[in-house]
């Protein structure tokens, strides 16, 4: 088909690069954002903003919590209603069988939960999921549970959306980007191997060239210069997923083996599978997390509670599990050590990883990014960003490329593809800029505000389409669509809004959160933004004075055209 | 703090190496210096320059932890490549302030 393997790798590159770049860009974009998910939840639940705290006195304050406070989910309620027999009990009847209680070293707030176990028999036999769960979030200061309503729009919109798309139907979203990560790992190779002067141009952009020539070169620095960033994160975003959602064999064809396994897991470790039957109390979980810290101190490994779990509750086999807050280390390591819960006497202390698993716990901890570390996680939203600005680049690329030839033979593809690329572009910005104004502006005890808030990202975004349909007309004719300069001024009027928004709604301005009351996550979100609103003015205005540059030119070649033919 | 000043000295070395290497290629020492280098001296740009992207490495391994200064050091030298390409399409010339001496000599003696 063609004559040489650059020609086809440059086939490959091109084609699987366009049809899924769309999803990449939502990928590398809002995965940018959730490197500071957290902080965005502090702007946009302005209860929430006081400085981050440690995992709480069990026994004094999150005791009352799961035991009082913590009810069943109304929605999973209905969802387990569906495939049991008989109605369920009363939501406030019903018992905890197991609990967990989250936090990292920049949450504010705790995240807890648990399960809620049901009488009921399944209507499917093979069914083993007979519980209800709850969830909340709790202030750890008072044990105050927040209301659960108010959206975290940083770990609960713009982190899932750059894995899963938020398309939870048949874990739809989650398959999409699986697939345009793997193509994104074949866009690399074929883009190294079409490359013609990897190193000789490692350095080289142009931007006063022709549009063509500069977005060429912007296309490749921002490939080549965080090549490892683009494989690793592409690469372990497959790992992650690999074993329980693209190839889950252990739920599916290995599931009698699953079941065998926990089994003799529990036997090995000692962390009972089963209940025993026998009612038994809970001694001090605190002195519990001391002694914890007292043998993470002894490894030379000091540190704080992250995630504490607790199952078999009120059972003789009940136990109580303690990790680590890897906060100083890339891997993900608990250090986990178990506790008897009736008597608090120590079951188990996780043992020294083999190599395999520490070198998963590295590639996830590497993309997940739990550490404390901020000059890293800037670094990592530099490498997202350079990531969308190499596929963005393909667009134009693409469109410049094959915009005239299509303009001669009255082809629509370079218009329909300018569009999506608008969309994909600052369309997905504005989406994400307008939700936080939306936030802003819904009242704070609207109910279901999330869902209003979501209505307004998805509608925000349905508009740039709109918008950059509507006017892409031009591209037809080998221009350039409008759409890119009007898209990029009210992304500037939107980010400014957000910003003014947020001061007149909570009081928090930037003078207050940089210098008076200084709170870096509401500031750092604010600057953000300023520097969306200045990029937005800079594009804006390039653009425009690039379009009446090429009008002028335009009009000079048709005077010299007609005075040619006058004389 | 220190960790910081570490952090710094790494993020400065690599800025210099990649610079450095930079003016390893014919089509940036153009756009930099007012003449031609030697053969030899580009061998030594060549030099400085991975061993500056080496000590970045190191200052980087003294700040944390090894499994987090490998990722640092990675980032940082994507950082540093994309500062490198922005200075040189906008104020290449800016680059002669980080030459090394033996290189700065050379634009000094064409000044003069």
């Amino acid at each position: 088909m063609f004559n040489s393997l650059r020609m086809s790798m440059g086939w490959v590159h091109t084609w699987m690069g366009l049809v899924l770049g769309f999803v990449l860009m939502i990928c590398f974009f809002f995965g940018a954002l959730s490197v500071f998910d957290r902080e965005i939840d502090r702007w946009s639940i302005p209860d929430t903003r006081f400085k981050p705290q440690p995992m709480p006195s069990f026994d004094e304050v999150l005791k009352p919590v799961f035991f009082e406070k913590l009810k069943p989910d109304p929605v999973d309620m209905a969802a387990t209603e569906k495939r049991v027999i008989g109605p369920l009990p009363n939501p406030e009847t019903m018992e905890l069988e197991s609990l967990f209680a989250y936090t990292t070293h920049r949450d504010p707030v705790l995240r807890v939960g648990g399960e809620f176990g049901i009488p009921n028999e399944p209507k499917d036999a093979t069914d083993d999921h007979l519980h209800v769960h709850g969830r909340g979030t709790v202030d750890p200061r008072t044990g105050e549970m927040l209301s659960d309503d108010a959206l975290k729009i940083g770990s609960e919109w713009f982190y899932p959306m750059h894995f899963s798309l938020n398309l939870s139907w048949m874990m739809l979203g989650y398959w999409i980007v699986g697939l345009a990560a793997l193509m994104m790992l074949a866009a690399l190779v074929t883009g190294v191997i079409i490359h013609r002067k990897l190193f000789s141009e490692f350095f080289t952009f142009r931007p006063r060239k022709h549009v063509l020539r500069s977005s060429l070169d912007l296309h490749n620095v921002t490939g080549v210069v965080a090549l490892p960033f683009h494989f690793f994160f592409a690469f372990t975003g497959l790992v992650i997923f690999a074993s329980n959602v693209y190839l889950p064999v252990s739920h599916t064809t290995l599931e009698p083996l699953h079941e065998q396994h926990e089994v003799q897991e529990a036997a090995r470790t000692g962390l009972p599978h089963e209940e025993a039957g026998v009612a038994a109390p809970i001694a001090s979980v605190d002195s519990m997390v001391a002694e914890a810290k007292r043998r993470w101190a002894e490894r030379d490994m000091a540190g704080e509670v992250g995630f504490l779990y607790m199952n078999h509750l009120g059972d003789e086999n009940g136990y109580v599990s303690i990790y680590r807050a890897g906060s100083d280390r890339v891997a993900l390591v608990g250090e986990g050590i178990h506790f008897k819960a009736s008597t608090g006497e120590i079951i188990r202390e996780d043992p020294p990883r083999s190599v395999v698993a520490s070198i998963d716990e590295f590639l996830t901890g590497l993309h997940l990014q739990h550490f404390e570390h901020w000059l890293l996680r800037w670094l990592y939203v530099f490498g997202g960003l350079l990531g969308a600005i190499c596929i963005a680049t393909g667009f134009v690329l693409f469109v410049e490329k094959r915009k005239a030839k299509h303009a001669k033979t009255g082809s629509q593809g370079s218009r329909i593809v300018d569009a999506m690329a608008v969309t994909t572009v600052t369309g997905m910005v504005l989406a994400a800029v307008g939700m936080l104004v939306a936030n802003r502006l819904l009242p704070a005890d609207l109910a279901d505000k999330g869902q209003w808030e979501q209505t307004a990202f998805w509608s925000v975004w349905g508009l740039a389409f709109l918008h950059a349909a509507w006017r892409s007309a031009p591209v037809a004719q080998a221009r350039r669509n409008p759409a890119w300069r009007e898209q990029a001024w009210v992304l500037a009027g939107l980010s400014l809004s957000a910003v003014v928004l947020n001061w007149t709604t909570t009081g928090d301005h930037l003078i207050k959160t940089l210098f008076t009351d200084t709170y870096w996550a509401v500031a750092g979100v604010d600057l953000s933004l300023i520097v969306t609103a200045v990029i937005g003015i800079y594009a804006a205005r390039k653009l425009k004075a690039a379009e009446l540059a090429k009008a002028q030119s335009n009009k000079g070649a048709k005077r010299r055209k007609q005075v040619n033919a006058y004389d | 703090m220190t960790e910081a000043l570490w952090l710094i000295a790494a993020a400065m070395a690599a800025l210099a190496g990649m610079s450095w290497l930079a003016l390893t290629l014919q089509t940036h020492r153009k756009q930099v210096l007012p003449a031609e280098l030697q053969q030899i001296s580009i061998r030594r740009l060549k030099a400085f320059g991975w061993s500056f992207l080496l000590l970045s490495a190191v200052f980087c391994f003294q700040a944390d932890h090894p499994s987090m200064a490998a990722l640092v050091w990675v980032m940082l030298q994507a950082f540093a490549a994309m500062v490198v390409a922005m200075i040189l399409s906008r104020r290449p010339v800016l680059l002669r302030f980080i030459c090394p001496p033996f290189v700065a000599e050379k634009v000094l003696m064409v000044k003069v």
